[in-house]
C-alpha cells in the first residue's frame, strides 16, 4: 500500500516536471495547418489579422511579442486559452479538433517546423511540449 | 432587464466593521485617478526604495467567477475609502466590495442584462467605479456594459431605490438624440469609471473599434450630468454641435446630422473649486477615413471645458483637426498648478496617444506654450478632406514617437538595416500627421505609424506629483500600426473606405471583448471544419529576423517638468522581452534593457517612487514565466527595485494604508491567465510604524 501510494506520488512529479518536447520539435503536420489556416480565417482573423499580427486591440499571434509572452509556457495552456476563450464572440463553440488544427496554423507561421504527426488535441498531451522562442 | 439583481445582504455585518478603519484621506484612493485632477498619486512613503523588493502579497482576489466565464482582460483600478477597496471586477462587470486589509469578499452586485448586455460595444470588467458620500450616505455608481448607470449603497451592495428608477437610471434615454436601431441592440455604451464632482455625476459615451464601421451613421457620445441624489439628468454637452450651435459648420454638407461616436471613453477630470469638467473627446465615425465628414469635425479629438453645473461650454483646443488616425484623446487631463518664468499658472496637461503633452491654462484654455499650426502633408484617398494644418506644441518636446522615419529602423546590423529598408519600401513613411494611403499590392500597402490607434500613451493615461510639478508619462514608443484604406463590399460597409490590406479579405475588425461578457451567449460546443482561405502572408512582415522592425527603447517612462516645458529623463520600461534577448541574430551584441511595447501601462507616484507594472511576461534566470512590478526614484529614473508578479499588468495600480500598513493593488491577466487583483505590502518586519503624510 505504502509502495503504491510512493509510486503515485513520483508518477505525479514526474508529471509535473518539465515538458518533455519542444514546439521545435516537429509537433504538427503541414496538412494540419494547412486546415488550419482556412479556420483561422474564418474564426480568428477579424480580431488578431489576416497576417497574425493582431490588431490595433488585439495580441499578435505570431512575432516576438508573441512569442516572449508565451516563452517558457505549454502549448497545453496555449491552447486551453484558445479553446475555451475563443473565439470570443463564440467562446467553446469549437472542438478540440479545430482548435489544434487553428494552434498549428499558429506555430508554422511563427515558422516552427512541421514533423510527421499531428498535433493532439488532449490538453494533456498538450503540456508535454513546452514553447521556447528560440531553439536550444 | 432587471430580473436578476443579487447582493449578498449577509456580509453587511463585516462590511459595517470594516467602516470602523478609516485612514486619514491621504492614505485612501477615492476616485479612479486617485483624486478628480487625475494626478495617481499619493504621497506615502512606507513603502520606498530601501524595501519595494521585499514586498509580499497581502491578499488575491481572482475575478474568475465573476460572470460566466473567466476574464482575460482585467483593466480596473479599485478606490479605498474607510478600508474597503470597492472595484468592478469579472465578465459580468460587477461592483465588488472587499476588505482592505485582508481582501475578504464584503458584498458584490451584478446586473444581468440579456440581449442589451449580449450586444453592448464594450463588455467586460471595465476600468472602475465611482465613490460619494454627503458625509452621511455613501454611494457607489457604475456603468454597466449595457450602458446603465447603477447607484449602490456603498455599506451593503443594494441599489438605491430613489436613483432612477429602483437605483438605475438607463443611459440610453433622455440623451437628445434617438439610439438607433432600438434600445436594446443600440451602439452605446461606457467602460471608463463615471465620475462624481459636487453632487454631480459626469457620463461619456464609447462605441465599437472604429476601423471599419458599418456605416458612416452612428449614435452620437453627448456627455451628460446627472444628479447624484435623484439620477435626474442636469444638462447634456453635445460633443457633436446641434444645427444652431457654434461649430456645427466645421462639418461640411451638413454631415453633423449623421455622423456619430466622438464620444468621451476615457476618464473626465473635474476642478472642483473652479467648477469646470475638461473633456478628452475621441474620432468622430471612421477611425482613419472621413470622407463622408469633410471639415475640422469639432469637437471630434478636441479638449473641451464645460461648467459642472450646466454643461455650457467655456473653452476647447481641437488637438487634431479632422481626425484620420486614431489618436482619440485617451487618457485623463492632469490638473497641475504650476510656475513658468516665475507665473503662477493654473494648468491643465494632457497626454496623448501622439506622445505630445498639451499644456493649458485652465480657466482660459491658452497654451501655456505657443502650439502652432504647421503644414502637413496632404493624402490622395479619393473622397477625403485634408486639413492644411495641424497643431504641434513648441513645448514640451514629444516624449514618444509618433511619426515612422528611416532613423527609427532596427539598426543593431548594418544587414539588419538594410532589410528594415526594404521592408518600409513597401508602405508610405513620415512623421507625425503623415495621412493614410489607399492600400495597393505593388505599394503603398498602408501609412506606417507610430503613436496612433495604440499610442504612445493610451487611457491608462500619466501621473502628476503636485510636489514637483512634474509629469510621470508612460508611452509604447514602438507599436506599429499599418493604416491602409481599401473599399469594403457594401455588405460590409456604406463607407468609401475602411481599413484594410490590398490583396486581404475585407473584414470588419472588431475589439477584445466585443461579445465576450458574461451575457452573450456561450453556445453549445459544435465542431467547425474548413480548408482553404486566404494564403498566409508572413506574419513577421514587420519584423526583421523575428525583431521589431522599429529599434529600441520599446517603451519608455518619461519625467516631465511642467513648470519648465522640458523632459527631465527619460529611461525604458520593461524587461527585454524574450524573444528580443534570446534571439540568435543578436548574439555577442550587448543589448541593454529595452523596455517593452503596450499600451496597458499606468503609472503610480508615491512620495519617493515611480512604480508600474511590465504589459510583457519574460522569463529570465531570476524568475518563472511572469512580469515584475517596478519601482523608480522618482528624481532619477534609477531603478528602485522589483517584485515578481505570475502575469503582466492589464489595469493601473493604486495604493493606501489601512490599519498602519501601505498597500499597492493592480490588476493582471492576460495570456493563460485570469483577471486578479493582487494587493501586495511589506513583511511586519519590514513595516515602519508610518502612517499616511
Amino acid at each position: 500500500m505504502r509502495s503504491g501510494i510512493a509510486a503515485a506520488l513520483l508518477i505525479g512529479l514526474l508529471g509535473a516536471q518539465e515538458a518533455t518536447r519542444s514546439v521545435w520539435d516537429g509537433v504538427y503536420t503541414e496538412d494540419q495547418a494547412d486546415r488550419g489556416r482556412g479556420l483561422y480565417n474564418q474564426h480568428c482573423a477579424s480580431c488578431h489579422a489576416d497576417t497574425l499580427t493582431g490588431g490595433e486591440m488585439s495580441p499578435p499571434l505570431a512575432g516576438g511579442e508573441f512569442l516572449s509572452n508565451w516563452n517558457g509556457l505549454t502549448l497545453g495552456e496555449l491552447f486551453e486559452r484558445i479553446r475555451t476563450t475563443m473565439p470570443q464572440n463564440k467562446a467553446g463553440k469549437l472542438s478540440r479538433e479545430v482548435n489544434a488544427d487553428i494552434t498549428a496554423y499558429i506555430l508554422s507561421v511563427n515558422k516552427f517546423p512541421s514533423g510527421k504527426t499531428d498535433l493532439p488535441h488532449s490538453t494533456e498531451f498538450l503540456k508535454e511540449i513546452r514553447i521556447e522562442s528560440e531553439k536550444k | 432587464m432587471f430580473r436578476m439583481t443579487r447582493a449578498f445582504a449577509g456580509t453587511v455585518a463585516m462590511a459595517l466593521c470594516a467602516f470602523a478603519q478609516t485612514g486619514n484621506k491621504n492614505g485612501e484612493w477615492p476616485s479612479y485617478a486617485a483624486d478628480l485632477a487625475g494626478t495617481r498619486y499619493r504621497p506615502l512613503d512606507q513603502i520606498n526604495a530601501t524595501n519595494f523588493s521585499k514586498l509580499e502579497v497581502a491578499w488575491r482576489f481572482k475575478t474568475d467567477s465573476i460572470g460566466n466565464r473567466p476574464e482575460y482582460k482585467l483593466e480596473g483600478t479599485p478606490l479605498m475609502v474607510h478600508g474597503v477597496v470597492y472595484a468592478t471586477a469579472g465578465s459580468r462587470r460587477a461592483a465588488i466590495a472587499l476588505d482592505a486589509a485582508t481582501g475578504e469578499l464584503l458584498w458584490v452586485h451584478g446586473e444581468h442584462e440579456g440581449e442589451r448586455g449580449a450586444a453592448a460595444p464594450r463588455q467586460l470588467s471595465g476600468r472602475g467605479l465611482a465613490y460619494w458620500t454627503d458625509g452621511k450616505q455613501e454611494r457607489i455608481l457604475y456603468v454597466t456594459p449595457g450602458y446603465r448607470l447603477i447607484c449602490l449603497d456603498a455599506k451593503t451592495g443594494q441599489p438605491v431605490p430613489s436613483f432612477g428608477t429602483n437605483g438605475a437610471v438607463d443611459l440610453k434615454l433622455d440623451d437628445d438624440q434617438r439610439i438607433l436601431p432600438d434600445v436594446t441592440t443600440g451602439e452605446i455604451g461606457l467602460q471608463s469609471a463615471p465620475v462624481v464632482a459636487k453632487d454631480t455625476i459626469i457620463i461619456g459615451a464609447a462605441f465599437r473599434e472604429g476601423m471599419t464601421p458599418k456605416s458612416m451613421r452612428n449614435n452620437k457620445g453627448y456627455v451628460r450630468g446627472f444628479d447624484v441624489k435623484t439620477g435626474k439628468c442636469l444638462w447634456i454637452f453635445h460633443t457633436i454641435p446641434t444645427k444652431n450651435e457654434p461649430g456645427y459648420n466645421t462639418w461640411l454638407k451638413e454631415s453633423a446630422e449623421y455622423t456619430g461616436n466622438t464620444g468621451v471613453w476615457t476618464q473626465i477630470t473635474v476642478d472642483e473649486q473652479l467648477g469646470l469638467v475638461y473633456l478628452p473627446v475621441e474620432s468622430p465615425t471612421g477611425d482613419y477615413y472621413g470622407g463622408h465628414r469633410q471639415g475640422n469635425n469639432l469637437y471630434g479629438e478636441s479638449l473641451v471645458c464645460v461648467d459642472l453645473k450646466t454643461g455650457q461650454m467655456k473653452w476647447y483646443y481641437q488637438l487634431v483637426h479632422h481626425p484620420l488616425w486614431d489618436m482619440d484623446i485617451s487618457s485623463a487631463p492632469i490638473l497641475a498648478d504650476i510656475n513658468v518664468n516665475g507665473r503662477a499658472v493654473k494648468a491643465v496637461a494632457q497626454p496623448s496617444k501622439q506622445g505630445f503633452l498639451y499644456v493649458f491654462d485652465r480657466v482660459t484654455g491658452k497654451p501655456v506654450w505657443p502650439i502652432e499650426e504647421r503644414a502637413v502633408e496632404q493624402g490622395s484617398v479619393p473622397g477625403e478632406w485634408y486639413s492644411p494644418t495641424q497643431p504641434f506644441p513648441t513645448k514640451p518636446p514629444a516624449y514618444s514617437r509618433n511619426g515612422v522615419m528611416t532613423d527609427d529602423l532596427i539598426d543593431f546590423t548594418p544587414a539588419m538595416r538594410d532589410t528594415a529598408l526594404a521592408i518600409v519600401a513597401k508602405y508610405h513613411i513620415g512623421p507625425v500627421f503623415t495621412p493614410p494611403v489607399e492600400s495597393k499590392i505593388d505599394g503603398p500597402l498602408a501609412t506606417l505609424t507610430l503613436g496612433t490607434a495604440s499610442g504612445g500613451t493610451n487611457w491608462p493615461g500619466a501621473s502628476y506629483d503636485p510636489e514637483t510639478h512634474i509629469v510621470y508619462a508612460y508611452a509604447c514608443n514602438a507599436c506599429l500600426t499599418p493604416i491602409g484604406l481599401v473599399r469594403p463590399p457594401k455588405s460590409l460597409s456604406d463607407m468609401d473606405f475602411v481599413a484594410g490590406t490590398a490583396g486581404q479579405e475585407v473584414r470588419n475588425r472588431t475589439g477584445p471583448g466585443e461579445g465576450a461578457g458574461a451575457d452573450s451567449p456561450l453556445p453549445s460546443r459544435a465542431p467547425a471544419v474548413g480548408r482553404g482561405g486566404a494564403a498566409p502572408t508572413a506574419g513577421s512582415g514587420l519584423t526583421v529576423q523575428g525583431l521589431p522592425l522599429i529599434k529600441p527603447p520599446y517603451g519608455t517612462i518619461s519625467a516631465i517638468s511642467l513648470d519648465k516645458g522640458e523632459i527631465v529623463w527619460q529611461i525604458p520600461h520593461g524587461d527585454t522581452p524574450d524573444a528580443i534577448r534570446n534571439n540568435s541574430a543578436l548574439k555577442g551584441i550587448n543589448l541593454p534593457r529595452t523596455g517593452q511595447t503596450g499600451y496597458n501601462v499606468g503609472t503610480l507616484i508615491t512620495r519617493s517612487l515611480v512604480i508600474a507594472g511590465e504589459g510583457q511576461r519574460t522569463t529570465t534566470p531570476e524568475h518563472p514565466p511572469g512580469a515584475l512590478l517596478r519601482a523608480y526614484d522618482k528624481a532619477t529614473g534609477k531603478d528602485a527595485g522589483a517584485v515578481f508578479m505570475p502575469a503582466p499588468v492589464s489595469g493601473s495600480p493604486m495604493t493606501y494604508m489601512v490599519n498602519g500598513k501601505q498597500y499597492i493593488i493592480v490588476a493582471v491577466s492576460g495570456g493563460n491567465y485570469s483577471g486578479e487583483y493582487i494587493a501586495f505590502t511589506l513583511p511586519a518586519a519590514e513595516e515602519h510604524g508610518q502612517t499616511a503624510q
